[in-house]
C-alpha cells in the first residue's frame, strides 16, 4: 500500500487553530478530534493522524488546554478541554489567518483580474 | 504498531522529551490505532488489511517523532538544563538531607547526651536512642549514595548522554568524600553545643587518604549502578 499523500506544512500553526475550534465546542479526544477535522474540511487538510497528539500535548503544556481521562462504554480516554488561555489564543489566531487568508485571496483574484503587466 | 512503538520510545527519549509525555503520546496512539483498525474492519477490510491501513493513517515513524520534537516544551528538564539537573538539584538535595541528618545529630545530642563535650563515639547508648543514631548516621551517609543513584536513573531513563550525569556523579562523589562534621560544646556559650561541617582532604595525612577512600567508595557505588543500567537499556533496545 503506498504511503498517503499529506500536507506538509499542516504543522505550521493550522493544527493548533483547528484544534482550539473545535475544542472551543466541545470537548473531544484525540480519534474524535482528527475524525472532525476530516469531515469538516472535506478531507482537504490531510496529516498522519497521530501528529494531533503532540501538538495537543504542547497546547496543554502551554496552558491552552485542560485534559482529564474520562471512561466511556469501558474504554479510557484523554479528553481535552480548552481554557480561557486557549480561547485568547484562538481568537488571536482566528485573526492572523483571516487576515492571511483574505490577503492570499486578494492576491488571487488581483492575479486573474487585475491589470496585465507589461 | 507492535514494532514501530519501541523505536519511537527510544527516538522521543533520545531526543530529549521527558518521559511523561513519551508514555503518554504511546498510549494515545495505542488507542488511536485500535479505533483506526476497527473503523477499517467496520468498512469491510480483512483484520490484517484494517491493521495495515491504520498504521498508514497513524503516520510514519519519522513523522509521528518530528511532530513531537517539534514542540520544545515537551523536553526534559535534564535537556534543556543539564547543568541544573546535574549539578543544581543534587546539591541542594545534599544540602537538604545533610542539614536534617546535623539536625537529627544535634537533637539527639541534647536530648539523649545532655552531658556529653561531643555526639560522636564512645558513648553507650541502646535501643530507640541507639536507633536513633544510627538513623542519622544513615541519612548522612546514605544521602550521597542515593542522589548519585537519582541521577543514574535519570540518565538511563532519558538516554542522556554521559557527560553531565558522571560529572554530576563526580560531583556528589568529590563533596561527600571530603565533608567532616565536628561537633564542640566548649565553644558555644550556655553548654548547647555546636554542630558544624567543612569540606576539606583534611589538615593531617591520615585524613587524606579517608578521604579518598570515601569519595571513591561513593563514586563506585553510583557510577556502576547508571553503567549497568546504560547496558540493559541498550542490551533492551536491541533485543
Amino acid at each position: 500500500m503506498a504511503p498517503r499523500e499529506t500536507n506538509p506544512n499542516f504543522m505550521n500553526g493550522v493544527p493548533e487553530l483547528l484544534i482550539l475550534r473545535l475544542l472551543q465546542q466541545e470537548e473531544m479526544y484525540g480519534y474524535e478530534i482528527v475524525q472532525a477535522i476530516r469531515s469538516r474540511t472535506d478531507t482537504v487538510i490531510a496529516v498522519g493522524e497521530g501528529v494531533v497528539y503532540p501538538v495537543l500535548h504542547g497546547l496543554e503544556r502551554d496552558g491552552a488546554l485542560k485534559a482529564r481521562r474520562k471512561t466511556v462504554n469501558g474504554r479510557s480516554r484523554i479528553y481535552y478541554t480548552v481554557t480561557p488561555v486557549g480561547s485568547r489564543r484562538l481568537a488571536d489566531l482566528s485573526e492572523v489567518w483571516t487576515n492571511l487568508s483574505g490577503a492570499i485571496q486578494k492576491m488571487l483574484t488581483g492575479g486573474q483580474y487585475g491589470e496585465a503587466t507589461p | 504498531m507492535a514494532k514501530p512503538l519501541p523505536e519511537l520510545r527510544e527516538r522521543l527519549l533520545r531526543a530529549g522529551i521527558a518521559p511523561r509525555y513519551v508514555r503518554r503520546y504511546l498510549a494515545e496512539l495505542t488507542d488511536h490505532l485500535a479505533d483506526l483498525t476497527a473503523e477499517e474492519q467496520r468498512a469491510g477490510r480483512s483484520r490484517a488489511d484494517a491493521e495495515t491501513a491504520a498504521l498508514l493513517r497513524l503516520g510514519g515513524i519519522d513523522e509521528l517523532s518530528n511532530a513531537m520534537t517539534k514542540q520544545r516544551q515537551l523536553q526534559s528538564w535534564s535537556v534543556r538544563a543539564p547543568w541544573a539537573t546535574f549539578g543544581l538539584a543534587p546539591l541542594f538535595l545534599l544540602a537538604g538531607a545533610w542539614f536534617a541528618a546535623l539536625f537529627i545529630l544535634w537533637s539527639g545530642w541534647k536530648m539523649f547526651l545532655p552531658g556529653a563535650d561531643t555526639p560522636f563515639g564512645g558513648h553507650h547508648v541502646s535501643g530507640f536512642v541507639n536507633l536513633y543514631f544510627q538513623a542519622d548516621r544513615a541519612l548522612y551517609f546514605g544521602a550521597p549514595i542515593l542522589i548519585g543513584w537519582g541521577i543514574g536513573l535519570i540518565a538511563a531513563r532519558q538516554r542522556l548522554k554521559a557527560v553531565w550525569p558522571i560529572a554530576g556523579l563526580f560531583l556528589i562523589a568529590l563533596i561527600g568524600g571530603t565533608a567532616q562534621v565536628h561537633a564542640s560544646r566548649t565553644t558555644v556559650p550556655h553548654g548547647l553545643g555546636h554542630i558544624g561541617m567543612d569540606f576539606t582532604l583534611g589538615s593531617t595525612m591520615p585524613l587524606i587518604p579517608y578521604a579518598l577512600f570515601h569519595a571513591l567508595a561513593i563514586l563506585s557505588l553510583t557510577v556502576l549502578p547508571y553503567l549497568l543500567w546504560r547496558l540493559q537499556k541498550a542490551h533492551s533496545l536491541f533485543a
